[in-house]
């Protein structure tokens, strides 16, 4: 047995170093290319030769000049556009550039003062200390079995995965850091759309692609800065990821199932984020100023200004009143469909009587048409019962327009519940209905919670036939009320968004009060096979 | 036990006035309403015969709708049910932090549609859209990218959108079907050796499918009568290639004011819906005897 | 289980049978019979009396049941909440005129037609309705003609123009409630920038698109285009006006495939293949181009007077002016105005029809008040119906002179025709098909065809 384990962690470390190495190699690729248009000059109305166009020329070669002067090798571009419009005329714009071209490879960061070179720095920390944490947890417990490591070799090859992980995560930080730093924040600073901390950046950058040289020049210098990055430099990521295996198989022997596991947590954290993302933004956008919605530019994520006040106005807008009105109309609409939804089902799963299964299909069809194709009906059998413009009209109807799923998720959790319990509590000398509600109910919790969570759900985001049946103002429901935010002469998307966040919360409460149900209640019962 | 023949009957009443009343009768009205004649204002006419089915079945849009509502029904129902499933299966499994994964993937579900579609639609604008600002800024694009340049590709961002919002309704079906499992019978498959696969295919699947099943019906159902993603985020431009079968009657009652062809559009649609749900139960159950 | 799908599906042909059965118009049926809620328009059926009308038969009150739409963020505050003065319009109206209560409804635009129709659908029409069309009200005979409820003095303070848009056979069916004009917003300082001239002719237009694009390098439109299901007719109204066609002829028959109007059209589509305009004009809405215009990302774009207003309220800082829609060269361009309307339903259930029409004549004359009607009009920009109003409006603001001389000017779309829910939604399909790549010609000739049949 020992022996296969010193063979296998042979084979892991010898894995770990090819990984290293082919890190190495990649980084000392010239990945980066960056071509720094050193100077544009843009003339319009010009043509070849005349007055406008000697004058711009001889102000890109002086320019050019100054720059050669100062040790930069530069070639000069020029670029005619022209036009002949609807009149005849011809129009011209001229565009002349001064440019620059250099590669760099990933060492070049090294020595970088921006951001991308303390994740580069890191990124190398880590892929080296991964080995090297690998070797301290394999000096002198080669021979172990992973699961009886002494707790200071087993520390060390738990470092040697977190480093492995760690710098995994670092390439892609480093390439996303990268494209931000040299096209984007800089195209913000040159445009003048932003302004703080412009001179640290270009003293900064000014280190990294012109060793500090450039100095007053820098301005024109990066006026139009290309930067190009091989697709090789992916390559880091296969290599980087073979340390992280080899790791993983030092540290648990066992690669599959932990990789397994890792894999599993990705995937909850990728469905997470994406489920998270529309919040994240009803948030940001919600507590912005009406001004920073439409921020063309993309100039931040987050707002400049956290406008708390937008809650004081969504609720001095009544939104208050409306999230009250969903809470009785989703509340009673819960309460109604589970009193005739429990008791229906209950028969459905237990009795035997004719018409059960035309009834079963009955519920089925009575959700086959949308409401927004009854409102005519719906409008009129509320006038008929003096219902029109209520709230509990709008219970009953979202009570009934839930029934179907009730009853057949009901029906179903019921039947997969044995029923000897309840004849043993019938025996005792309970009534039918004690039956009920003192032995099922709580064995069926998980069923009862997914169908009151489903009628809530609905009931709350419940639009179209509101919008029709209730016409006082402060009797509306939340989905109705905020339709005020989007008027026709303007969307205020802080304030529809900042509302649609405050509906999510009573929903989001509500779940997690009774979530833990979901798994409780069938432990104690037998279950049928 | 001794139950009278009216028992069961008394258990069922409430619940069958409260769908006879709120449900049926409405829905009687629209089988009427679509065999009479309504004004462009809504006024209800007399008895037309057949004549609102001709002119809905003559509509020049009606095969592009239909085409799209098949592709709307099928990607949307089909994607969410397979995700769904996957995700109920990972959270089903014991691990830290699960009672918040959970709240967080009801949250597509605790929005209204027209909410979730409104910051969809936000979202993915061209030029002040949230996502171009994200990736932008976290240096991922370099530029911005119209998100939706064809008509195709918003297709696609609405039924992306209506399988994020179906998703945990699928989960949490399943998710009840899957606690309802005795955790014996997998005790019981791992001494005599099955894998993750067997175990899946020979206790998971038979004993969720009941809950399954239902809930692909009603999804099918749900998700072709599903209104405000496609009205919120196209209303169907350009000229209908976006719409499906229930935003364009809507467009045709109360923009065009074809009010019965579009009444008698609805009684099509449901007929196939009730074919649908039909075959599809019978191919389950077929499946279901077989087995 | 076959059995369950066997009586599924019987269950759904009992449904619809009985749907058949109760469809037969049978004279001796239950209420809701089709053929006896036809008649009930006309006769006085005083059944499904609502608890407000119960009420209103046993009291001198009367209650009247109106709609509004809402047009701007304070429309709902400036009705219901405190946005007039700390009051508002409700409690204002009710305090002056006892014995009439509003139950007022601000409505977005989105939701107005379904509620307005399916209440009309059964029988329980609102009071007073302010909304932009009127034609297929006025054919059913749902509406009141204006004569019969509005006061002589403010009949004559409407501007007679407007008053002209309302008339089908020669009676006045809607009132205008407000307007507002269209004209080209351009940006200053980017056109001084790129150094050409404010277009007046569709030559120039792609002339300056042109330069402007090779200027910016394509981060800026030059030019603004709105093809959605809500806006598209504006768009054909622009192209088609400027070219000598529109939506009907010289008698006032449609005539949507002229000749002029499909190069207008192809003129519009051939500036988004030239990639002069914003890129998606079947989705891009009226805010979406006015957002980019207030950012700087366009420099020209067809919009209604408000425009100035929403760009300082999104923070916007423009340098901005107006000037005439491009025509085609030797064809004169109009503007084109907008105009919504407030009309008055019949309610043959109304137990004084006298006392109703007085209470509405009333709400009308506390509406048009220059002290409540200035403040409602300048709330949200826009431009008034009533010359009563013009004085105090000039006097706030002095731009909205010149735009009262657009005003004068403008070309409404022809609302007062039956068919023109079905040429605005079809005219708005030809664009967007054509957009897609079908022919604009083509599509124009079936719209057309379909309307002459």
């Amino acid at each position: 047995m020992t022996g296969e384990f010193r063979r296998q962690n042979k084979i892991a470390l010898f894995l770990m170093m090819i990984g290293l190495i082919l890190s190495l190699i990649i980084m000392l690729l010239p990945l980066y290319t960056f071509r720094a248009g050193v100077f544009t000059k843009k003339s319009s109305n010009t043509f070849y030769g005349d007055e406008k166009y000697l004058a711009a020329r001889a102000e890109v070669e002086e320019a050019a000049r100054e720059f050669e002067s100062s040790g930069f090798p530069v070639t000069i571009t020029e670029d005619a556009l022209e036009r002949t419009n609807s009149k005849g005329e011809t129009t011209s714009l001229y565009t002349f550039t001064i440019e620059q071209t250099f590669g760099r490879n990933l060492f070049a960061f090294l020595r970088s003062p921006l951001a991308s070179g303390h994740v580069f720095r890191f990124l190398l920390c880590t892929a080296v200390l991964t080995l090297l944490f690998a070797l301290l947890g394999l000096a002198g417990s080669i021979d172990t079995h992973p699961k009886y490591l002494p707790k200071g070799k087993a520390f060390f090859r738990s470092a040697s995965v977190i480093s492995g992980v760690l710098s995994l995560l670092s390439v892609p930080v480093f390439v996303m850091l990268n494209n931000y730093t040299f096209s984007r924040k800089l195209s913000l600073y040159r445009d003048e759309l932003i302004e703080d901390g412009k001179e640290a950046f270009y003293t900064k950058l000014d280190s990294f692609l012109f060793n500090g040289t450039a100095g007053d020049q820098f301005e024109s210098m990066v006026s139009k800065l290309e930067i190009h990055r091989s697709g090789l430099l992916w390559l880091l990521l296969p290599a980087l990821l073979i340390m992280l295996v080899a790791a993983v198989e030092i540290r648990h022997g066992a690669v599959k199932n932990t990789l397994l596991r890792m894999a599993m947590y990705v995937f909850i954290v990728i469905v997470s984020v994406i489920t998270v993302y529309p919040y994240f933004v009803m948030l940001i956008t919600g507590l912005r100023s009406n001004a920073e919605t439409l921020d063309m530019y993309f100039l931040h994520i987050l707002p400049t200004e956290w406008m708390f006040s937008n809650l004081a106005d969504i609720l001095h807008r009544g939104v208050a009143r409306y999230l009250l009105n969903s809470l009785m109309v989703a509340g009673g609409a819960t309460l109604i469909a589970m009193l005739c939804g429990v008791p229906a089902a209950y028969a459905l799963a237990r009795m035997n009587f004719k018409g059960k299964k035309v009834f079963l299909g009955f519920v089925i069809v009575s959700q086959m048409f949308s409401p927004v194709v009854l409102l005519i009906g719906i409008s009129q059998l509320m006038n008929t019962l003096h219902l029109n413009n209520t709230i509990v009209g709008l219970m009953l109807i979202n009570a009934a327009f839930n029934q179907a799923f009730a009853i057949w998720l009901l029906r179903g959790t019921f039947i997969s519940i044995s029923p000897e319990m309840e004849e043993a509590a019938l025996i005792d000398g309970c009534g039918t209905v004690r039956a009920l509600t003192k032995v099922l109910i709580p064995m069926a919790a998980p069923g009862i919670v997914t169908a009151l969570i489903f009628v809530f759900i609905n009931a709350w985001n419940e639009y179209t036939i509101s919008t029709v049946l209730i016409s006082t103002a402060s009797k509306r429901p939340i989905t109705v009320g905020i339709t005020q935010f989007s008027s026709f002469n303007m969307i205020e998307w802080q304030y529809l968004f900042a509302a649609s966040l405050l509906a999510t919360i009573p929903v989001v409460i509500l779940f997690m009060s009774i979530e833990k149900h979901l798994t409780a209640g069938l432990t104690s019962g037998g279950v049928k096979g | 036990m001794n139950r009278t023949k009216w028992e069961p009957y008394v258990w069922l009443l409430p619940s069958i006035i409260l769908v006879a009343v709120f449900v049926i009768f409405p829905i009687l009205i629209v089988f009427r309403l679509s065999f009479s004649e309504i004004s462009k204002s809504g006024v209800i006419g007399g008895f037309i015969g057949f004549q609102n089915y001709v002119d809905a079945i003559n509509l020049p849009a009606f095969t592009t709708v239909m085409k799209n509502t098949f592709w709307w029904v099928v990607s949307v129902v089909g994607l969410s049910t397979v995700i769904g499933f996957i995700i109920a299966l990972v959270l089903n499994q014991a691990f830290p932090g699960r009672k918040i994964a959970r709240s967080i993937l009801i949250l597509p579900w605790a929005t209204s549609l027209v909410i979730q579609a409104s910051v969809w639609n936000y979202i993915i604008k061209y030029e002040y859209g949230n996502l171009n600002n994200i990736l932008l800024n976290l240096g991922i694009i370099s530029r911005a990218i119209n998100w939706r340049s064809s008509y195709q590709i918003e297709f696609v961002w609405e039924c992306f959108v209506g399988i994020f919002v179906t998703i945990p309704f699928v989960t949490f079906c399943v998710l009840s079907g899957l606690q309802s499992i005795d955790p014996s019978l997998y005790e019981a498959a791992t001494v005599d050796g099955a894998g993750f696969w067997s175990k899946l295919k020979n206790v998971t699947l038979p004993l969720v499918k009941p809950s399954l099943t239902v809930s692909t019906v009603l999804n099918i159902i749900y998700v072709f009568n599903s209104f405000p993603i496609v009205y919120t985020m196209t209303k169907g431009a350009p000229a209908n290639k976006t719409d499906t079968m229930i935003t364009y009657l809507y467009m045709l009652s109360f923009y065009e004011r074809k009010k019965g062809p579009a009444t008698a559009l609805s009684v099509i649609g449901f007929l196939i819906l009730c074919v649908c749900a039909s075959v599809y139960m019978i191919g389950v159950m077929r499946n279901e005897e077989a087995a | 289980m076959k059995k369950f799908i066997a009586l599924l599906l019987s269950a759904v042909m009992m449904v619809s049978l009985a749907a058949c059965a109760s469809s037969a118009p049978a004279p001796a049926a239950s209420e809701e019979a089709p053929a006896e809620e036809a008649a009930s328009e006309e006769e006085a059926p005083a059944e499904e009396a609502s608890a407000e009308e119960a009420a209103e038969a046993s009291g001198d009150e009367i209650t009247l049941d109106v709609i509004i739409c809402q047009y701007g963020p304070n429309t709902n505050e400036w009705f219901l909440g405190s946005g007039m003065d700390g009051t508002n319009f409700v409690d204002k109206f009710e305090s002056e005129n006892p014995g009439v209560k509003l139950n007022l409804e601000v409505v977005s635009w989105n939701d107005v037609y379904t509620v307005v129709d399916t209440r009309i659908a059964n029988n329980n029409a609102p009071d007073i309705l302010n909304i932009d069309v009127f034609a297929n009200y006025a054919n059913d005979g749902l509406l009141m003609p204006v004569s019969e409820y509005c006061p002589e003095d403010l009949y004559n303070d409407f501007f007679p123009s407007f008053i002209e848009q309302s008339v089908i056979d020669d009676t006045v069916w809607a009132v205008p409630d407000l307007a507002s004009a269209r004209a080209m917003f351009y940006n200053v300082d980017m056109l001084e920038e790129v150094g050409v001239e404010v277009p007046t002719t569709w030559a120039e237009l792609e002339d300056v698109s042109q330069a402007i694009i090779d200027y910016y390098d394509g981060e800026v439109y030059p030019w603004g285009i709105d093809m959605t299901t809500d806006e598209g007719q504006a768009a054909f109204a622009y192209y088609t006006w400027g070219n000598g066609g529109g939506f009907v002829d010289e008698n006032g028959d449609w005539a949507v495939n002229t000749p002029e109007n499909v190069e207008g059209i192809e003129f519009a589509l051939g500036l988004i293949e030239k990639g002069f305009t914003n890129p998606n004009p079947a989705t891009e809405t009226r805010y979406d181009l006015q957002d980019m215009f207030a950012a700087g990302k366009m420099a020209m774009l067809i919009a209604p007077n408000q425009l100035p207003t929403y760009v300082a309220d999104k923070g916007g800082d423009i340098n901005m002016a107006t000037a005439a829609i491009p025509a085609n060269e030797g064809k004169t361009g109009s503007s084109v105005g907008v105009m919504d309307r407030v009309m008055a339903f019949k309610d043959d259930s109304a137990p004084d029809q006298e006392a109703r029409n007085e209470a509405i004549g009333k709400f009308l004359k506390f509406f048009y008040d220059p002290e409540n009607y200035v403040g409602w009009v300048s709330m949200e920009g826009f431009l008034p119906a009533v010359n009563s109003a013009v004085e105090a409006l000039v006097a706030s603001d002095p731009s909205f002179e010149a735009w009262l001389d657009v005003l004068a000017s403008c070309k409404f779309y022809p609302a007062a025709k039956a068919e023109w829910d079905q040429v605005k939604q079809g005219v708005i399909a030809a664009e967007q098909e054509a957009l897609t790549g079908a022919d604009i010609q083509a599509e124009l000739d079936k719209l057309q065809e379909e309307l002459t049949q």
